[in-house]
C-alpha cells in the first residue's frame, strides 16, 4: 500500500486544503496521472481532531484516511501517529516546548508511535539538534523524505538515517491539495486504521517512496 | 466572447497546470512598487541596514508585492477581470534578485450562481525548491457555448 502518511488540511492554521479537496486529487492521482495512491494520513499542527471523522468520505472515494498529529517540540516538529485520549491526556498536544524525548516515551507508552518530521530541515530539524550533542533514546524512526524539503534537506535526512541506523518514512507535508501524495511510504502489508499503522510502522517493513519513481515503475 | 483570448471553462480538467512563469523581482522593482504603494522609504523591502534589524538576511519582496504578482500570473491566463479569490499563506520571505517561479494546478471546478469557477493551488517557489508563498485560488471563465 501507498500511504502519504504527512498531511494537513484545513485544520491546521497554515493549510488551504479541505479534505474533500484532498480525495478529489487522489482521484486525478489514480484516474488522469495512472499513479497509485491508497491513502493519506492528516497530521494536524499540535492538535489531533477527535471529533472529525473523515469514514463516509473514504468510502464514497475509496480512500484510506487516517488522523495523527505533528506537534512542536524543543527539537523540532514530531508526527504522532495512534494518538489517543490516554496520549492527550498526558501530553499537552498545544505545547511548543514540550521535550520530544518525553513525547517519544510517552507515545510507546500509549500505543503510539513518534517519529520526527523533516529532520534535515535546516535551522529547525532535528540533525540541528543532534549536532549539538542532542541523543533520543528510544527512536527508530524518523521521516526520510519530505515533500516541502528545500535542496539538500532530505539528504540530511538520508544521512541521519544511515549513520543512526534509523528507518525511514516518506509523506509529502501537503498544505494545497495538488501536493498531496509527492511522497509517501511503501507498506507491504494492508493498513485499514491507526492501529494498524503504528503496528506496521512497529513492524519496521516500509520503504519511502517519491510518487514520481512509482509512476515510472507502473 | 468575441474578444476573449484566454482558456473557456469547458477546455480546463482536473490537475491542469498553469505555467511555471520565471520572473525576478529586482531591487529596482521592488523599489518601484514601494513608490507606487506609498511605502515611505528606505524600509526592510529596500535597505540591507533596516531588514537585518527586523531579523531578515536582507530586503525582502513586500507580501502585497508576491500576492500582486501572483494575481497577474492568473489574469494574464485567464482575463483581467477573471480572478475571484485569492488566499496566501506566506511561508518564507521571498528574496530580491533570485528566480521566482510561479506556478499553479487546477484541483476542482464548478458552476455556481451562473458562473463557471475553476480552483487552483498557486504557488510561489525558489529554484531550490523553497516554498515561498502557497494558496488557492477561484478563477471564473467564460464557456464556449457563451
Amino acid at each position: 500500500m501507498y500511504i502519504d502518511l504527512h498531511s494537513h488540511s484545513v485544520s491546521s492554521d497554515d493549510s488551504r486544503a479541505t479534505v474533500e479537496q484532498y480525495v478529489k486529487w487522489v482521484q486525478v492521482l489514480r484516474d488522469k496521472r495512472g499513479c497509485t495512491i491508497d491513502g493519506f494520513v492528516l497530521t494536524e499542527h499540535r492538535k489531533f481532531d477527535f471529533d472529525k471523522d473523515y469514514s463516509q468520505l473514504a468510502a464514497e472515494y475509496n480512500v484510506l484516511i487516517m488522523k495523527a498529529s505533528e506537534l512542536d517540540t524543543r527539537c523540532g516538529h514530531v508526527l504522532v501517529y495512534g494518538v489517543n485520549e490516554g496520549l492527550a491526556k498526558d501530553i499537552d498536544l498545544g505545547d511548543v516546548k514540550m521535550d520530544a524525548r518525553e513525547l517519544i516515551k510517552a507515545a510507546r507508552h500509549h500505543g503510539a508511535i513518534a517519529v520526527p518530521a523533516h529532520p534535515g530541515r535546516f535551522g529547525i530539524g532535528l540533525v540541528e539538534y543532534m549536532e549539538q550533542g542532542e541523543t533520543f533514546p528510544g527512536l527508530d524512526i524518523v521521516e526520510r523524505i519530505n515533500g516541502g524539503s528545500r535542496a539538500g534537506e532530505n539528504e540530511r535526512a538520508d544521512t541521519l538515517c544511515r549513520d543512526h541506523s534509523y528507518l525511514g518514512t516518506g509523506g509529502s507535508d501537503a498544505h494545497l491539495a495538488s501536493h498531496l501524495g509527492t511522497c509517501m511510504t511503501s507498506f507491504p502489508t494492508d493498513i485499514k486504521n491507526e492501529r494498524q499503522l503504528v503496528d506496521a510502522l512497529l513492524a519496521g517493513d516500509f520503504t519511502p517512496v517519491w510518487l514520481k519513481d512509482i509512476q515510472q515503475n507502473n | 466572447m468575441p474578444d476573449h483570448n484566454g482558456p473557456f471553462f469547458e477546455d480546463i480538467d482536473l490537475g491542469d497546470e498553469i505555467g511555471p512563469i520565471e520572473l525576478v523581482a529586482t531591487d529596482d522593482n521592488v523599489a518601484n512598487f514601494c513608490a507606487l504603494w506609498g511605502n515611505p522609504m528606505p524600509n526592510r523591502f529596500t535597505s540591507q541596514e533596516i531588514a537585518e534589524k527586523s531579523g531578515l538576511p536582507g530586503p525582502i519582496v513586500p507580501g502585497v508585492m508576491s500576492m500582486a504578482i501572483m494575481s497577474q500570473a492568473l489574469t494574464d491566463w485567464a482575463g483581467p477581470e477573471a480572478l475571484k479569490d485569492l488566499d496566501l499563506v506566506f511561508r518564507q520571505p521571498v528574496p530580491h534578485n533570485k528566480p521566482l517561479l510561479v506556478s499553479a494546478t487546477i484541483t476542482d471546478t464548478r458552476e455556481e450562481d451562473g458562473e463557471n469557477l475553476i480552483e487552483c493551488d498557486v504557488l510561489m517557489m525558489g529554484e531550490a525548491g523553497e516554498r515561498y508563498v502557497g494558496g488557492t485560488a477561484i478563477i471564473a471563465l467564460p464557456s464556449n457555448s457563451e
